[in-house]
């Protein structure tokens, strides 16, 4: 199932398994070798990754502000933030609806849309394949940054040709600031972050796609099996792995949406209707310096995506070990 | 004849299909169309036509000579290929040691590069904040640059680590028969096979440190003169008015690069991501 995936480079199945020694021979240098080749990443990664990892999980049981950062003496204080956060009103009635709830609704747009747009591609011939999937890539290309700044001025109150083109032909009368409503915002975040996340899944797709073995179509063609039959019943099935793939990569990215929701207009804490568990914590840190606060509501998301990740990785480790 | 539907397919699915190509390109080329429109409009931000009505370089001249926008990119290319190199090195080594020795807490390691992928940044921001400032590199670019290389660490050795399992074992063993050593048989038979991973590696890390906004925003502060990109771009948004114009002619400056990387490298990608994310 898994070699529908594999890279082009990878022929013929070679999973050459790793061996024990590097050289002839199994001396220390080849049993330290390996250790030797990790140890600068690994010290990287633990000094930069791990370790504030674990010091944002400190940090959210103490009242840490700007004196804290300043003098180095911990100030503890429990599970205060915790339970200042999950008692929130704002937690519940705004920033987990617009942290879950578009993340569901966009992970779900994204892979159906990008399921559709592989098949679409599936069924070109190679120069039209070929043409498509790289203006899909310019889609994928376009930087966070530059490309929430191009829909936010294409959805701009005044001048935006979103309500130019609504005016001009007579939809309504006067221009309309959708940035203000958490709903049209949300709408706004929504064909930003599909328009930008589909290519990954219509590329993934695709690749899987192609590896379909043909006779299995046929054989359910000659059934009677109607296109959709055939896309549900082969072709879904197949894709299974792929699918999970997608689905969790989307996840994790829909769930952390960041710069998307902080560049928008209101989007940087102004319109607290409109935040997210990202956008929270870093306004509550570097705007309101309670990097304490600011840490729980960081270990809170950090929690919900290690879930996603466990899921992840369970669905890696059953089809093949690392 | 299609993958899919294996019919000779009629007139009116041929219609539908072109009409679908359409509308799909449509949708996909629409921000860049317009973002590249309206940098090359003198009235970007009066008004709004779908093609320039007065076509004008001056939106590109005064981002590069009069907005700073020239110090953003000399930034933003230090920044990048600091971040590039270093972690092209560091990936490559520990790749090499995942995909080619069996050893202790191999699977363990393996395992934590993947889960360190999902942290949110936006957890990480706040002890890093901490960290840098307690080195004293708050506002300078090497503080950025050793961030950024932790952030592009990961990616880089769970992609090149299918590379190296793809180059076979039996041209090592080869190199090792004709009498050579391990440091020679790294140069000379498997950096050269690894080197395309290693190139489709190194723009995806480029990409991540050009693109990076949260950390840019973070670390830097309000030293501007070492803004990189992501983040110079606010300076053309004023209290009262946006600079449309220059806003866009700098995004373009942004994006082009990017999307011809991207074009250039698309199947190296998709693979790489592929057999990183289910098997390698």
């Amino acid at each position: 199932m898994a070699s529908t995936l594999q890279a082009p480079e990878r022929g013929g199945g070679t999973t050459s398994s790793p061996r024990s020694g590097g050289g002839p021979g199994r001396s220390w240098v080849a049993r330290t070798r390996p250790w030797l080749l990790l140890a600068p990443g690994l010290l990287v990664l633990a000094v930069l990754m791990l370790w504030p990892l674990v010091r944002v999980v400190l940090f959210s049981l103490q009242d840490y502000g700007l004196r804290e950062i300043v003098s180095g003496e911990p100030n503890w204080i429990g599970l205060g933030n915790y339970t200042e956060v999950l008692t929130s009103s704002q937690l519940w009635a705004v920033v987990l609806p617009n942290t879950v709830g578009f993340a569901v609704i966009a992970v779900t747009a994204t892979v159906a849309f990008g399921t559709a747009v592989a098949v679409l591609l599936a069924s070109l011939g190679t120069v039209w394949r070929t043409i498509v999937s790289s203006c899909i890539m310019a889609a994928w290309a376009m930087p966070a940054v530059t490309g929430t700044y191009v829909w936010v001025w294409i959805f701009d109150a005044d001048r935006g040709v979103f309500n130019h083109v609504l005016q001009a032909l007579g939809l309504q009368d006067a221009p309309v600031n959708w940035f203000t409503d958490r709903w049209s915002f949300y709408a706004i975040v929504l064909l930003n972050i599909v328009h930008h996340g589909f290519p990954f899944v219509a590329v993934t797709v695709l690749a899987a796609l192609l590896g379909v073995p043909r006779e299995l179509l046929e054989a359910a063609e000659m059934d009677g099996a109607g296109p959709w039959r055939r896309f549900f019943s082969i072709i879904v099935p197949q894709l299974r792995q792929v699918f999970a793939v997608v689905v969790i990569m989307s996840t994790i990215w829909d769930f952390k949406v960041f710069a998307q929701v902080f560049l928008m207009p209101g989007g940087a804490g102004t319109n607290r209707e409109v935040l997210n568990l990202g956008v929270w914590s870093y306004v509550e840190s570097f705007g309101q310096n309670r990097y304490g606060f600011g840490s729980a509501i960081a270990v809170l998301l950090t929690v919900m995506l290690l879930v996603v990740t466990a899921v992840y990785v369970r669905t890696i480790l059953k089809e093949d070990e690392l | 004849m299609s993958a899919l539907s294996l019919r000779r397919p009629t007139r009116r699915a041929q219609a539908g299909k072109a009409v679908a190509v359409a509308l799909l390109l449509v949708f996909t080329l629409f921000p860049a169309y317009w973002m590249l429109v309206s940098a090359f409009d003198a009235k970007a931000g009066l008004q709004t036509s779908f093609v320039p009505a007065e076509p004008t370089l001056d939106h590109f001249r005064f981002v590069l000579t009069e907005g700073g926008f020239d110090v953003f990119l000399r930034n933003s290319a230090i920044v990048a290929l600091a971040t590039v190199l270093v972690s092209a090195l560091l990936a490559l080594l520990a790749s090499v040691a995942v995909a080619r020795f069996r050893f202790r807490f191999r699977t363990q390691i393996l395992l934590m590069v993947l889960v360190v992928q999902m942290v949110p940044l936006e957890a990480l921001v706040i002890p890093l904040f901490v960290q840098v400032r307690n080195l004293q590199l708050l506002e300078t670019l090497l503080g950025l640059v050793i961030v950024y290389v932790a952030l592009a660490l990961p990616f880089g050795i769970w992609m090149l680590r299918g590379f190296v399992a793809a180059v076979p074992v039996e041209l090592e063993e080869a190199a090792y028969i004709d009498g050579a050593s391990w440091g020679r048989m790294f140069r000379s038979v498997l950096l050269p096979l690894v080197a395309p991973g290693l190139v489709a590696t190194s723009i995806f890390s480029f990409i991540t440190a050009w693109n990076e906004f949260l950390f840019a925003m973070t670390l830097l502060g309000g030293a501007t003169e070492h803004y990189t990109v992501a983040i110079g771009l606010r300076s053309f948004f004023g209290q009262f008015s946006n600079q449309w114009g220059a806003i866009m002619a700098a995004s373009t400056i942004i994006t082009v690069p990017v999307m011809i990387f991207f074009i250039m490298v698309q199947r190296k990608l998709a693979a790489g991501l592929t057999s990183g994310a289910v098997k390698g």
